[in-house]
């Protein structure tokens, strides 16, 4: 900012906004830190070590690669949707942080726009800790992968959205169960991550195209492994953007009136 | 005649639910000075506020002028935000840090740079005499520290503006004195403050100039001395007895003396102490309380109820 400015730039607004939930987040850094790395090994473990021998593998990829490259994203997709649907949720009713935060020179999309930042962060963190775990067990190399961390960013910032826009109509904290059951879970199944789409029958393969965490897997896989590019992966990523730009519109939209009545 | 830090003309607020929490307010407020808005919850103090820095977009009418020092906070909210500090009525701190860490957060939506923060947060903490606190944790803070920690935050970017919605709800008197003597320390620097409360006490102490507030309009407004001098008589002898209420029903006692009567007690108000002294002696002794009259007993006066009978 310049002294001769009437109020913080954009940027340095954002970044206010970010830095907030980062402090608070980090505070706790042991308890918080330890999710993200101990899930995904509970669970390449108990598939790995337990279930992926009875799979057989695919044409490209043994079977745990499959499995290790999906859980990149589908941790990023947990952790970005959790901290915007009941994080916010808190944030907005409980702790009245949005109040405080309103009452300095932020607008209403400052706060919201910074949350999902934040939130593409915590996913890239996410995917960054599991990438470390399944580049510690062999599965993939780490130099190579290290884009997914940003595809992680992407996939995070796009479930913050959601999450946001969702949070915009709740009402009740229990609400938030019909998201998660009802759009979160299926998509943790059907979405490319523990089994390839080919495999469903060809209308849900359509609507597997149509749910959002099917494109960030798709370039979080081809990231981890470092081959397989190919130019439909654009497709994918123009997917990603375009969705999280029109929810983002939205959320903030709705989110204004409820800040701002 | 002083600047003006905020004119307002005939604002409104109605709520989409149709509640109209704002009805036609009109008032201006100097620099430097303080001014008060008192009123039962629900009268429309903290909505009138908010309005004042874009938390509650206020009715579009074509009658309504908004100015809070230079800018209309429908259009402009950001540099008025920067030019004010708000203590809203919840302390909304970050719980999860301590309480430097509190300030050094807000500090960044000021786009402070970080070494001048920490030199702001000391004194800040300094000011509002939190420094042995710096590393507390939020929650291991009293209510009275918490309020002043939310204070403390208000001033970071040292504002022309200070907004205090009900700063001393709840608090003992002894941190209610202290804030007090705070914001008059403030006033002196030349901030303008806003304030608003239910507590007569309060507006009495610090505002300059107060707008008694019901249900959306205002009531009375002034300085609290001279409303006092002009639309109440100065003492008032209160009986909690049933032959005060009694006598209060069968009619004036003399043209000297005022009686009003409530569910247990009879209120009788006088110019005159004297002749309020001789009354008391009347009713059985410690049934009686005599004291000069308040900005309450001018507010029960004008709306025709009690101050808190709306929750």
């Amino acid at each position: 900012m310049t002294s001769s400015s009437l109020y913080p730039s954009l940027a340095s607004r954002l970044g206010s906004v970010w830095y907030r939930h980062f402090r608070t987040y980090t505070k706790d850094i042991v308890s918080n830190g330890f999710p993200p790395f101990m899930e995904p090994l509970i669970f390449l473990a108990g598939m790995g070590l337990g279930m992926a021998r009875y799979i057989p593998n695919l044409v490209e990829m043994s079977y745990l690669q499959f499995l290790a490259t999906g859980l990149l994203m589908t941790s990023s997709m947990f952790t970005a949707a959790f901290e915007c649907t009941f994080g916010t949720f808190i944030r907005l009713e409980f702790d009245k942080t949005y109040d405080g935060m309103l009452a300095a020179p932020l607008t209403v999309s400052d706060v919201v726009l910074g949350e999902a930042l934040w939130a593409g962060t915590k996913g890239a963190f996410f995917s960054l800790a599991v990438l470390i775990i399944i580049s510690a067990f062999g599965i993939v190399g780490f130099l190579p992968a290290l884009l997914t961390p940003i595809i992680g960013f992407l996939n995070g910032f796009l479930f913050a959205a959601i999450g946001l826009l969702v949070t915009s109509f709740v009402k009740n904290i229990n609400h938030f169960n019909f998201f998660f059951t009802g759009l979160l879970s299926p998509m943790f199944m059907f979405c490319g991550t523990i089994f390839p789409i080919a495999n469903l029958p060809a209308p849900l393969r359509v609507v597997a195209e149509f749910l959002p965490l099917t494109h960030p897997v798709r370039l979080g896989r081809v990231a981890a492994l470092a081959r397989g590019w190919k130019p439909s992966l654009l497709l994918d990523l123009a997917y990603v953007l375009a969705v999280a730009a029109v929810v983002m519109y939205f959320a903030v939209r709705r989110l204004s009136k409820r800040m701002v009545k | 005649m002083a600047n003006q830090a905020i004119q307002v003309e005939r604002i409104y607020k109605t709520y989409a639910d149709g509640t109209a929490a704002v009805n036609d307010v009109s008032f201006s407020v100097p620099e430097g000075s303080c001014f008060g808005f008192l009123g039962p919850n629900g009268a429309g103090k903290t909505t009138l506020m908010k309005m004042l820095f874009g938390m509650v977009r206020r009715d579009g009418r074509a009658e309504t002028r908004v100015d809070v020092m230079g800018f209309d906070p429908a259009f402009q909210e950001l540099p008025i935000k920067h030019l004010c500090g708000v203590v809203p009525q919840d302390d909304n701190l970050d719980s999860e840090v301590n309480v430097g860490a509190n300030l050094f957060i807000y500090s960044k939506f000021y786009g402070l740079p970080a070494k001048e923060a920490r030199a702001r947060i000391a004194e800040l903490l300094d000011f509002m005499e939190l420094k042995e606190k710096a590393k507390a944790k939020v929650n291991d803070l009293s209510g009275g520290m918490k309020r002043r920690l939310v204070i403390a935050r208000a001033l970071m970017n040292r504002p022309r503006l200070l907004i205090l919605d009900e700063p001393t709800t709840g608090l003992d008197p002894q941190v209610r004195q202290l804030i007090w003597d705070k914001v008059r320390a403030l006033k002196r620097e030349g901030v303008t403050v806003l304030l608003t409360t239910h507590y007569m006490e309060e507006a009495y102490q610090i505002a300059d100039s107060i707008i008694i507030m019901d249900k959306g309009s205002r009531v009375l407004e002034g300085e609290p001395h001279e409303l006092l001098a002009e639309g109440i008589e100065p003492w008032v002898l209160e009986v909690l007895d049933k032959e005060g209420i009694t006598s209060c029903q069968d009619g004036p006692l003399s043209e000297r003396i005022r009686c009003e009567v409530g569910e247990s007690r009879a209120q009788f108000f006088s110019d005159h102490p004297e002749s309020l002294r001789d009354l008391a002696a009347a009713f059985p002794s410690g049934r009686t309380h005599l004291r000069p009259t308040n900005l309450e007993d001018l507010f029960l006066r004008s709306t025709g109820r009690k101050l808190n009978d709306q929750q």
